[in-house]
């Protein structure tokens, strides 16, 4: 079943320019200049239900635009889309009941009052029983792990604890779907780590669907099974996490040391030597232009080997060479490059 | 039942909201203890200088001119800046969430507005009430105040109306400062806030009485010192065809500003 179906999306804005200083300003007031930002560019995906899916690209790529058209807050220019079969911003307050939102730079809990308060008010707004809320406090307060935190004025608590009980709020009503806009923006590792157990446990245990926007790959990885790229309002790249990391994590990074002296000289074809040291190299290959086989009997060949590490690149990097390459490609103007750089 | 429930907790949650800083809520009310002491300062020179040392002008004591005052201020002050709020959530962004709750956004922000104003307009009514009694007495019709009740309510709808519109102007221009101080100089000039409306000229007079910031200033605060029936009538009656206006023109205001909205941020 699909949770979120959307073609050909598109949001237009109008930002009004003006020159600098006060003759730029003055002019601006006679005449405004408009000029159109494209935000959103013919954007098309399909979400399953239960489905944990990434939507992530740098800063200005449309993420949020995508998420607050999703939401029914903004009205496209153009397009169609349909979450849990509803036009979002024809049937918004309908939407509303079956979906949670989190805006990680905005908070949606009463800053000066106890999370509590926020979650019995917003039983009251999604109209549950009041005995129903309190079952559903009990369950997620447990699950966020937030029983401490649920009397202590929201302002006091620190960013990761708030963002847990932010989360949980979301959750209150039994939302079919989520919809987490950089729910980790600013957060420590282990806030990080309790925030992404939680939606997981969440996802397993009620089938919630989550579609999430991120910066940190680490979300990505520990959460979604499918990733969106988007750049410039339109999709860069669709596929699941395990083959981008087959695709694009071909560059292997080798650390090793050895028994003996290792010469200022060591060298193998089709590898880069970052790094020698009196016992150890640090170096680095193409899986897809030198084999593996290869560098391993060159590494073995100049000694006895006492340890050997083997890394990926962090997802961040990939991302970073996918947003290049469709940069350099020249892609961006066709709404199909997805593909194209999907077959990379 | 449900429905109303829910703006029934958000007025609720507001109210409690609102106790959060105690001493700055009673710090702000106690503003108005300067205001009714210049006024009545200016009043009395007035008074006095147009020979109506304990008598009226235009049918008001110097006692009556005060008491009016006195609400007068307590409406202004009570009401809380619905427009700069709706501004503000517009260009920080933080309007995402008011508007992806299943509630209607005018309703939720006319909830949000009543429990602010309850306690500040409850303390700026005693404070402002004990320093005019202090200064020229008990007001002549205390009864006046229940009467006036409804209209004090009425005038809060208004405001809110009013208000909101500018507000929701921020979908589209964002900053409503200018409109909001605009707001402000017609309420202080046809609504009757620094000058009863009954020492204007006659043909200012009847402008300024028709207009809707005198349903939400003067009217009230003027039945507090009259309570008659026939005025009380008046009163309700123009207000309530403003009301009804203005919620039309709000309602229709918000549709169309729906779609021109754009969310700052990220």
């Amino acid at each position: 079943m699909t949770s979120i179906e959307v073609s050909n999306l598109q949001k237009t804005f109008q930002t009004k320019r003006k020159a600098a200083g006060l003759s730029g300003s003055i002019r601006s007031l006679f005449k405004p200049e408009y000029s159109s930002v494209e935000a959103v560019r013919s954007l098309s995906f399909q979400m399953e239900a239960g489905e944990l899916l990434g939507f992530i690209g740098p800063n200005g790529a449309g993420k949020s635009t995508t998420i607050k058209m999703l939401t029914g807050i903004l009205h496209p220019t153009s397009g169609e889309a349909k979450v849990l079969g509803f036009t979002p911003w024809i049937d918004r307050q309908k939407l509303a009941y079956q979906i949670g939102t989190v805006f990680g730079q905005r908070p949606q809990l009463w800053y000066h009052l106890p999370a509590m308060d926020t979650f019995i008010l917003f039983g009251k707004i999604y109209e549950l029983d009041d005995r129903e809320t309190k079952k559903r406090i009990d369950y997620l307060t447990e699950a966020f792990e937030i029983k401490d935190l649920l009397d202590v004025p929201v302002r006091k608590l620190s960013l990761g604890q708030r963002m847990r009980c932010e989360v949980a709020t979301s959750l209150l009503h039994r939302p079919k779907l989520l919809l987490l806009d950089e729910p980790s923006i600013g957060l420590d590792v282990v806030a990080k780590q309790h925030i992404r157990d939680a939606i997981k446990r969440m996802n397993q245990e009620e089938g919630v669907g989550v579609l999430l926007t991120s910066h940190d790959a680490g979300d990505l990885e520990a959460l979604c099974k499918r990733v969106i790229i988007v750049n410039h309002g339109q999709i860069v790249y669709e596929d699941r996490v395990s083959n981008l990391k087959r695709k694009f994590l071909t560059t292997k990074m080798v650390e090793v040391r050895y028994a003996e002296e290792v010469s200022k000289d060591y060298a193998i074809n089709g590898v880069e030597i970052l790094k020698v040291g009196n016992y150890g190299v640090k170096l680095k290959f193409d899986t897809t232009k030198t084999p593996v086989d290869f560098v391993m009997f060159n590494l073995s060949s100049v000694g006895d080997i006492v340890d050997i590490t083997i890394s990926d690149p962090p997802l961040e990097e990939v991302i970073a060479k996918i947003y290049k390459e469709v940069e350099n490609s020249s892609l961006m103007d066709n709404p199909r490059s997805r593909k194209s750089i999907g077959t990379m | 039942m449900k429905t109303f429930s829910k703006y029934w907790s958000i007025f609720q949650i507001t109210l409690i909201n609102s106790l959060a800083y105690p001493g700055e809520l009673v710090g702000r009310s106690l503003m108005i203890i300067p205001f009714m002491w210049i006024f009545y300062q200016l009043w009395k020179v007035t008074f006095s200088a147009a020979g109506a040392d304990g008598g009226m002008i235009s049918g008001l004591t110097l006692r009556d001119t005060l008491w009016y005052l006195m609400l007068a201020e307590t409406i202004e002050l009570g009401r809380p800046p619905i427009a700069r709020t709706m501004s503000e959530s517009v260009k920080d962004g933080s309007i995402a969430y008011i508007l992806n709750k299943p509630y209607d956004f005018l309703l939720y922000q006319f909830s949000t507005a009543m429990g602010e104003t309850i306690f500040r307009a409850m303390l700026n009514a005693v404070f402002g009430g004990l320093t005019v009694w202090w200064l020229v007495g008990a007001p002549n019709h205390p009864e006046g105040f229940l009467i006036a009740l409804p209209a004090i309510l009425g005038a809060w709808v208004l405001h809110f109306c009013i208000n909101a519109m500018i507000g929701l102007s921020a979908f589209v221009v964002e900053d409503v400062s200018a409109f909001t101080w605009i707001y402000q100089k017609f309420s202080f000039i046809f609504g009757g806030m620094l000058i009863p409306l009954d020492f204007y000229p006659q043909w200012l007079q009847t402008i300024a009485k028709f207009l809707p910031f005198s349903s939400a200033i003067y009217g009230p605060s003027r039945l507090f010192v009259t309570p008659t029936a026939e005025f009380f009538i008046s009163v309700m009656t123009l207000q309530l065809a403003w009301i009804f206006v203005l919620v039309f023109l709000l309602i229709v205001a918000y549709r169309r500003g729906l779609t021109q909205l754009t969310v700052n941020g990220g």
